[in-house]
């Protein structure tokens, strides 16, 4: 049986109706994983040994009649940023190599009391910046699509793993888009919870204000399922986590109204994109939904706020690599500063030396007024536009991405172009919004396009049941054979 | 804009190699000015996030991460204790 190819909903039933194993789903899943890594290249590490134990624990509790978790027996695979006790977690950087967390990020303790079983680690872009995974320190990961091709980033490897059939879920980071920026080049669903859904505690810090750790699958069911394990609040650790509890998914679009903003079709958006993502928002109107036009005038200054506030904070964040407490160590024979230094510039990649570079500057006495008080003074009239629109509409639909996955190597000489990349999705972190991309058909060379929706705040179970209904419409979204 | 990179990398504790100055300068100069097209707002109170209201935990002891796992991923360690560069002549 090629378990590999079946959702987490599939291999749930199988493995309550005694049909598999949780060993056996895993063995399918390591087997898979051998076979396409090579091509794909998503994980940075394979945690067979500590899956084995939790799979067999998960079918001790079965034969012995005892209650299992909502993601028993189902292979979760792990972004590399988010803390898994005793086994490394390195956020694809020189600096972490070889950091190993004494503690769980909360999510990950949530997974296990949920039963799931955690096959590996998977590639992103160091520390989470940047748009196509190529920014990792030891290797880019390849879009199951076309493997000439980038996965998106930063969670590259979470959406390439998904894509490819070596997980049925995989979690991952999205600070600006780097959940559902690569889940819509990858073809897979990829949700931003609101921020404060899910708990950041053991989430290495990007930007704090902004991070948020969000749920891929090939299946709107699936990612619903792992959300709905993850989220709630965490008074002992997060203090931005909110006590929120998903409640399932709403059901049809009979009246709900989607508003399209006229910002998110502009000139930068290929026209392969915005013919799939408005054929989408038309079948859902042919569900029963309503299409009004709505106006972001402040989505021209998001991209600007957001680098200035995502590299402010990561300035800061990143002042803790200092060769002394964990992590990469630079020159510890000559003076403190000289450790700092060597540490630093020896561990950190060149995009992480930028933004790093970037917060400094914005933040240096002088230009703080110029910089960071006017981003975050367009946060809020960003945040107020959405709440403003949220009053004619219930979602809002864009494309998640300006284009199709691009080649390896097109953008990297070019970090401005890059960052271009997320000009559909950074709003939606600057206001604290959820947002999910799925598959809405097919560019040129047969590579994926995303429609993003959007819905205020904890309006989750919105996001998800308005994604549903289209995939039921499609008849589910397509896989990839590799 | 011209950015003074080395004067930025020293505050951000960071070594840029001189071959290297030219093409950061370039770059953190494309950056920014991208970032410079931002509106002209004057209106502080914004800058207060009335949603997300600075919490305190409360101060109560709880148990700590056993100190030898803590210190496993400390580069130097003697006697359980972090090792650093002499710091005072």
């Amino acid at each position: 049986m090629e378990l590999y190819k079946k959702s987490a909903a599939e291999l749930s039933k199988l493995l309550r109706s005694k049909e598999v194993s949780a060993c056996e789903i895993l063995d399918d899943t390591l087997a898979r994983i051998e076979a396409v890594e090579p091509q794909v290249d998503a994980f940075l590490s394979v945690t067979a040994q500590t899956a084995r134990e939790k799979a067999k624990a998960v079918d001790a509790k079965i034969a012995g009649g005892e209650a299992i978790g909502a993601l028993a027996g189902i292979p979760v695979g792990i972004k590399d940023n988010i803390c898994t006790k005793g086994i490394a977690t390195t956020c694809a950087s020189k600096m972490l190599e070889n950091f190993v967390p004494p503690y769980n990020a909360t999510v990950m303790d949530k997974l296990e009391a949920a039963d799931a079983v955690i096959p590996g680690k998977l590639n992103m872009d160091e520390f989470a910046m940047g748009g196509s995974c190529e920014n990792s320190h030891f290797k880019p990961t390849k879009n199951p699509w076309d493997t000439s091709r980038v996965p998106g980033g930063s969670s590259g490897g979470s959406a390439a793993s998904v894509a490819a059939c070596e997980v049925p879920l995989s979690l991952g980071s999205d600070t600006g888009g780097s959940v559902r920026c690569p889940a819509g080049l990858c073809g897979v669903v990829g949700l931003k919870p609101t921020y404060g859904a899910v708990s950041r505690f053991g989430l290495v810090a990007f930007a704090s204000s902004l991070d948020q750790i969000g749920p891929f699958g090939r299946t709107v069911d699936d990612v619903a399922m792992l959300f709905g394990a993850i989220c709630g609040k965490d008074s002992a650790h997060d203090a931005t986590s909110r006590d929120y509890q998903f409640p399932g998914m709403t059901e049809g679009v009979k009246g709900l109204r989607i508003g399209i903003p006229k910002e998110y079709f502009g000139s930068g958006i290929s026209e392969e994109v915005k013919t799939s993502v408005l054929k989408a928002v038309e079948e859902l109107r042919m569900l029963g939904a309503e299409v009004v036009e709505i106006s972001l005038p402040s989505t021209d200054y998001a991209l600007s706020a957001y680098y200035i506030l995502s590299s402010a904070e990561a300035s800061s964040n990143l002042a803790r690599y200092d060769g002394v407490k964990y992590g990469y160590s630079g020159n510890r024979k000559g003076s403190l500063n000289e450790l700092y230094l060597t540490t630093r510039s020896e561990g950190f990649g060149a995009e992480v030396k930028r933004r790093i570079m970037l917060g400094t500057y914005v933040l240096s006495s002088g230009y703080y007024d110029a910089y960071y008080k006017r981003a975050k003074m367009v946060q809020r009239m960003i945040g107020a536009e959405f709440e403003q629109a949220f009053q004619k509409c219930d979602v809002i639909a864009t494309p998640t991405t300006p284009s199709t996955a691009f080649k390896l190597g097109e953008k990297m000489n070019d970090p401005v172009e890059m960052y271009a990349s997320d000009v559909c999705t950074v709003t939606v972190n600057i206001a604290g919004l959820p947002g999910i991309s799925v598959p809405c058909g097919f560019g040129e060379g047969n590579l994926p396009i995303g429609l993003q929706l959007i819905g205020p705040k904890f309006s989750e179970a919105k996001l998800l049941g308005v994604a549903k209904t289209y995939e039921t419409a499609k008849g589910g979204f397509a896989v990839k054979e590799l | 804009m011209e950015i003074d990179v080395r004067r930025v990398a020293k505050l951000a504790m960071l070594e840029i190699p001189e071959d290297e100055v030219e093409k950061y300068e370039k770059e953190l100069s494309r950056i920014v000015a991208m970032t410079e097209h931002l509106p002209e707002v004057e209106n502080a109170k914004t800058l207060i996030d009335t949603e997300n209201k600075m919490q305190l935990r409360e101060d109560v002891v709880e148990p700590s991460y056993p100190r030898d796992a803590m210190l496993k991923n400390v580069p130097q360690a003697i006697a359980g204790c972090i090792v650093v560069p002499k710091t005072v002549e």
